[in-house]
């Protein structure tokens, strides 16, 4: 009795998948579930004459199969309603869609904003400066003498005799500190130049983040902490963060921010990536907060600056940086 | 900086760190390794072979036919070099081998004779550049042993990322100092081939000037040149190095010249001192003047170029004239060659500044002046000068003639700085005891002398004395020699700043909020273009398409039009927001921050339910007015009229965005079809730009109103408007009449059609009337309804119709 149930849900089972329309699928239903000769059914009507011994387990297995036969059945009907022919109105649920535009907001824009949303919720402002800035700004007021090898890292477009295009987003730190007094909490997004030709990884204009804090009491263990912490939470918690020495005129200790992400891979398991640079930071150097007029004894701070445009190169699988400025509508739409 | 790892464990013994414990370390101490190369890449299969007998070969006039003992015995090998020699060891391909560059040698038949094999030259093995003939190995060599082995190379060639303020590492020495556990002490020269004792070198010295054997050195300018060393060796001869020497220094990436000039690249290799040796014949009176050129003076340096020289530019001269570009490059006329019998070998302290301004100012740059910028460690003259004299006696022969001459304006004294432990705290934020603080310094070569309470004298080593010099740059060595990761990231309670969030980052936000929402793409171009596009000159642009910075943002967008329609894409919307340019004379240019869009294409996507109409003016005045709602409220968008409008924008398809006192901060419209080189497919192209106030106030809050209580009554009405009249005139006047009982109108319908009179055109009002507190009568509808036909006829003269 068991095993003829069996073979009918299987029957019916095979029955439902193969049913072509609705009708078809009702003719199916009333075989096997039908109140009348459903066969099913009317094995569940037979249990009566049963056994009290052999009643338990072949009532058990007449309910399965019922469920599972109307449980099919249900799911093959929502199958074909979704394929339903046109009504007599002539509405065909299978035509597309219809669209409306969407617009997007540029990658690099989007890293930059996920960026601050972090900082936000650290207690940063943010804070601009011009992009056309003088030497001053640029160079000396960072404690980079114009003719020390470290202003050759940064190759420079100039306007006219001291004037050029910031060549990063630190001048900012200067105009922010003569401009307001401490504590200082800030990042400050924005474009900067260089003298670079386009390739895959150089544009000669791009977007860069700079940090700053100034405080009483600011130390390189808060660095550490701040920027670990935003990477956690930007590349999720399982980020691992390197600081390594380096080299920055404006900066002492200056550091090489690394992070190694956990990505997952398509069969579902994570996986490590390669350590990746990410920024560089340090701790202000009283150089630069005696040149704003700060008590650089009293005062300690710490700085960074990222390129937003390389997080996103990252964070979206893109080999070459020139495709986020060809500006492609078919590149650009893809970033919803 | 390329450094070679067996050469940095040859000076430091018992580094006792694998290659890639050596890398981790180095990244952790700040000098990140960019590349290693493994010199005995592609080598593995070469082995040493022996040739028994060369004979020539009995078809061909150029080929040798020899016998070769390699790894497997003896095989028949033909060479294609004439010169052969029996008995002597060659690298050695067998059969089978792959050579760098994926060659398989085979078996060959060459002219009736089976050549199993292949002796190698230089290049065929990627060591150097020597095709003429094979590689001759000169020493005791066992015949089947791994080649790379055999001549040492089984290195690995490590670049080293060095910042500009580590001058000390750009040695052998410098790096191995990083990498050896007790540092400093960890150094030790080992004695080279062919060196026999350090020649004991006695120094003549003198403030301004001294001499010995017959040669003078003297320096005018002590500011530019604290010390000169000169060593005259005589009797030298010049040739190509022995192989090992050759070996290391292609193995740091350097390239072999001949025996003297080899032996003073090794000692800066090495040391990381750059030397000169002068030919010293070539010496006009056998004197050395360390001094500025003089007005006119030129040089020919020994890469052949003559080079123009200012009196900003230190020199070497002679008697008569410049012989050197101090810390730079030597010139081509004193240059050591094979007929050179005597030499001077220089060993001298420039200053970095202006060897820096006189490299720039020649537009060169080399290994010496690489160094003397970033700083030459001043406490090892006496070691390179020795060192380098005593490997040219082992490598060219001769002997040293007299003293060293040691022109000394001021002896140099190792700086100190006075180091406060409360301090390292006060920044790093953890605590150092004096006792840590020595046990990190010392083994960079810092002397720690604790001098009372809170107060450590540090001595400053030469190869540190020009970076460390204040008590930050020693915290620093604090932090990196304890290393970064041992730093806690314990995050500490923190104030707010005093720096508000600027206004302007609000508003951008919102515009891209509310621009990507009505469909349209944020675009981000470069603020420079060609001349046409800006005002403001780059003095060094790259090329001339971005030799300006642009005073609009439009034409950038325009011309990512016409780059996605170049690619076939027909339906472009972007937006930009970025900042224009603007000249100001004598000053800065000014800066404006805007936002500006282009449309082009169908408005809404394809759909089968109705053809995408295209995008036109109308669009251009939606846009506008979304971004005057965020950027400029109370601005209204009004026709900009046919004269004076803006290129690109075609007259009376142009709109301009006035603020309520009158200003006119932003444009948009038609684009001039001249304007934007689009394929004949693309219909009109519309965009609008915006100029965004600098400090924009907080977009004013929502004050809700109640829902009224009362129905409205709705009343159509329509016009015939002749072609002189505008629509809006006709609204404008429609609303005065309604007075305050017309609450709103809208336009449901404009018509033109053949059944109207010429030109005009039919526009169709719905009108919407309602009362706070009570329900309008028809009488009083009816009533305002005349009142706003009498007032468009007063003053428009248009005509309802009938």
């Amino acid at each position: 009795m068991i095993e003829d149930l069996r073979r009918l849900e299987r029957e019916a089972l095979a029955a439902i998948a193969a049913a072509a329309g609705l009708d078809e699928l009702e003719q199916v239903r009333v075989r096997y579930l039908g109140r009348r000769e459903g066969r099913i059914s009317a094995v569940l009507r037979r249990l009566g004459r049963l056994s009290p011994e052999e009643r338990p387990a072949v009532g058990a297995a007449a309910n399965r199969a019922k469920t599972a036969v109307a449980e099919a059945l249900k799911n093959r009907l929502a199958e074909l309603e979704a394929v339903a022919a046109p009504d007599r109105d002539g509405v065909d649920l299978t035509l597309p869609a219809r669209g409306r535009w969407r617009g997007t907001i540029h990658p690099v824009s989007r890293v930059i904003d996920d960026i601050w949303a972090i900082f936000r919720s650290l207690g940063f402002t943010r804070a601009r400066g011009p992009e056309v800035d003088t030497e001053w700004y640029n160079f000396v007021a960072l404690n980079t003498p114009l003719d020390h090898p470290a202003a050759d890292e940064q190759d420079t477009l100039y306007l006219g005799p001291g004037l050029l295009l910031r060549s990063h987003t630190s001048p900012v730190q200067i105009r922010t500190m003569e401009q307001y007094p401490p504590p200082i909490r800030i990042i400050a997004p924005g474009m900067v130049y260089r003298r670079d030709t386009y390739d895959a990884t150089h544009t000669p204009a791009f977007a860069q983040i700079e940090g700053l804090v100034v405080d009483e009491g600011v130390t390189f263990v808060d660095l550490k902490a701040t920027l670990a912490e935003f990477a956690r939470r930007f590349w999720g918690p399982g980020t691992r963060v390197r600081f390594r020495p380096s080299f920055f005129p404006f900066t002492e200790p200056s550091a090489e921010v690394d992070v190694k992400r956990v990505i997952v891979r398509e069969d579902g398991a994570d996986e490590e990536t390669d350590w990746i640079e990410i920024m560089g930071a340090g701790m202000v150097d009283p150089a630069v907060l005696d040149n704003v007029g700060y008590d650089s004894e009293r005062y300690t701070g710490w700085a960074f600056g990222m390129g937003p445009a390389r997080v996103a190169l990252l964070r979206h699988g893109v080999r070459d940086l020139r495709l986020f400025y060809e500006n492609d509508m078919r590149f650009l739409g893809q970033f919803r | 900086m390329k450094v070679s790892y067996r050469w940095v464990r040859d000076v430091a013994p018992g580094i006792g760190l694998t290659a890639t414990g050596a890398i981790e370390r180095l990244a952790r101490r700040g000098a990140p390794v960019e590349e290693v190369v493994d010199l005995a890449e592609g080598l593995g299969d070469v082995v040493i072979g022996r040739v028994l007998e060369a004979r020539p070969h009995p078809n061909a006039d150029r080929l040798t036919l020899c016998r070769v003992v390699g790894p497997g015995g003896e095989v028949p090998v033909v060479c294609g070099a004439p010169d052969v020699r029996e008995g002597a060891c060659y690298p050695f391909a067998p059969v089978g081998a792959v050579l760098p560059g994926g060659f398989t040698i085979g078996r060959r038949k060459i002219r009736g004779e089976y050549s199993e094999g292949m002796l190698c030259s230089e290049r065929e093995l990627g060591l150097g550049e020597d095709h003429a003939g094979i590689m001759l190995l000169e020493g005791r060599y066992e015949p089947g042993d791994p080649f790379a082995m055999a001549v040492g190379l089984d290195d690995l060639r490590f670049d080293v990322e060095v910042t500009p303020n580590r001058g000390d590492l750009l040695s052998h020495v410098g790096i191995a100092r990083e990498l050896h556990p007790e540092g400093q002490g960890g150094i030790v020269l080992p004695s080279l081939p062919g060196m026999t004792s350090e020649p004991a070198l006695s120094f003549a010295r003198g403030s301004s000037e001294s001499g010995s054997d017959g040669c003078r050195i003297m320096i005018e300018d002590p500011a530019l040149c604290s010390r000169y060393l000169g060593v005259v060796v005589r009797g030298v001869t010049v040739g190509s190095s022995p192989r090992w020497l050759a070996d290391r220094l292609r193995a740091a990436g350097a390239r072999p010249v001949n025996n003297v000039v080899d032996a003073t690249n090794y000692v800066m290799l090495e040391l990381g001192q750059p030397l000169h040796a002068f030919d010293l014949a070539r010496l006009a009176g056998g004197t050395i003047v360390v001094g500025r050129a003089r007005p006119g003076e030129s040089l020919v340096t020994l890469d052949g170029e003559e080079r123009p020289l200012t009196p900003e530019m230190l020199m070497i001269r002679d008697a008569k004239r410049p012989v050197a570009v101090a810390g730079v490059m030597g010139g081509g006329d004193s240059e050591v060659s094979e007929r050179t019998v005597d030499i001077l070998l220089e060993c001298a302290l420039f200053e970095p500044r202006r060897v820096r301004a006189t490299r720039r100012a020649l537009g060169m740059s080399t290994d010496a002046s690489y160094r003397f910028e970033r700083g030459v460690d001043p406490a090892t003259m006496e070691t390179a000068v020795t060192r380098a004299a005593s490997l040219i006696l082992a490598v060219a022969g001769g002997a040293p003639a007299g003293e060293v001459i040691d022109v000394h304006p001021a002896p140099w004294r190792a700086p100190t700085v006075t180091l406060r432990p409360s301090r390292v705290r006060h920044v790093l934020g953890v605590d150092f005891t004096p006792h840590a603080i020595a046990g990190l310094l010392s083994p960079l070569g810092y002397e720690v002398v604790e001098r009372g309470r809170d107060a450590l004298e540090v001595v400053v080593p030469g190869h540190r004395s020009y970076d460390t010099l204040r008590e930050v740059d020693l915290i620093e060595e604090v932090a990196r020699t304890h290393g970064y990761d041992a730093f806690p990231e314990t995050m500490s309670p923190w104030r707010p700043g005093t720096v508000p969030d600027h206004p302007l980052f609000r508003l951008e936000d919102a515009l891209r909020a509310e621009l990507a929402a009505d469909g349209i793409s944020e675009a981000q171009t470069p603020a420079m273009g060609p001349a046409r596009h800006g005002d403001v000159p780059l003095r060094n642009p790259m090329s001339r398409d971005e030799s300006h910075l642009r005073r609009d943002l439009l034409p950038g967008l325009l011309k990512h039009v016409e780059r996605n329609t170049a690619r076939g894409v027909r339906d472009v919307r972007l937006f930009e927001i970025g900042t224009a340019f603007a000249p100001v004379a004598g000053g800065p240019p000014h800066e404006s921050s805007r936002v500006a869009a282009v449309l082009t294409g169908r408005r809404t996507p394809p759909h089968w339910s109705g053809r995408g109409e295209p995008f036109d003016v109308y669009d251009v005045s939606r846009v506008l007015g979304l971004v005057a709602a965020e950027a400029h409220p109370g601005a209204r968008v009004a026709p900009a009229g046919t004269e004076a409008v803006p290129h690109p924008y075609l007259p009376g398809r142009c709109y301009e965005l006035v603020t309520g006192a009158g200003k006119v901060v932003g444009w948009g419209g038609e684009v001039t079809p001249s304007a934007v080189d689009v394929p004949p497919w693309v219909g009109a192209v519309v965009g609008a730009e915006v100029v965004l106030p600098e400090d924009p106030r907080p977009k004013p809050g929502v004050t809700a109103r109640d829902l009224p209580d009362q129905p409205a009554s709705e009343r159509d009405l329509a016009f015939l408007v002749p072609p002189d009249v505008a629509a809006g005139d006709v609204l404008g006047a429609a609303r005065k009449g309604g007075g305050k009982l017309l609450e709103a109108v809208e336009v449901f319908d404009l018509y033109l059609g053949d059944d109207l009179p010429s030109g005009m055109r039919s526009l169709a009002l719905r009108l919407r009337f309602r009362a706070r507190g009570r329900t309008l009568t028809d009488r009083e509808v009816d009533g305002a309804c005349r009142r706003v036909l009498w007032k468009v006829k007063e003053k428009t003269g248009v005509e309802p119709r009938t």
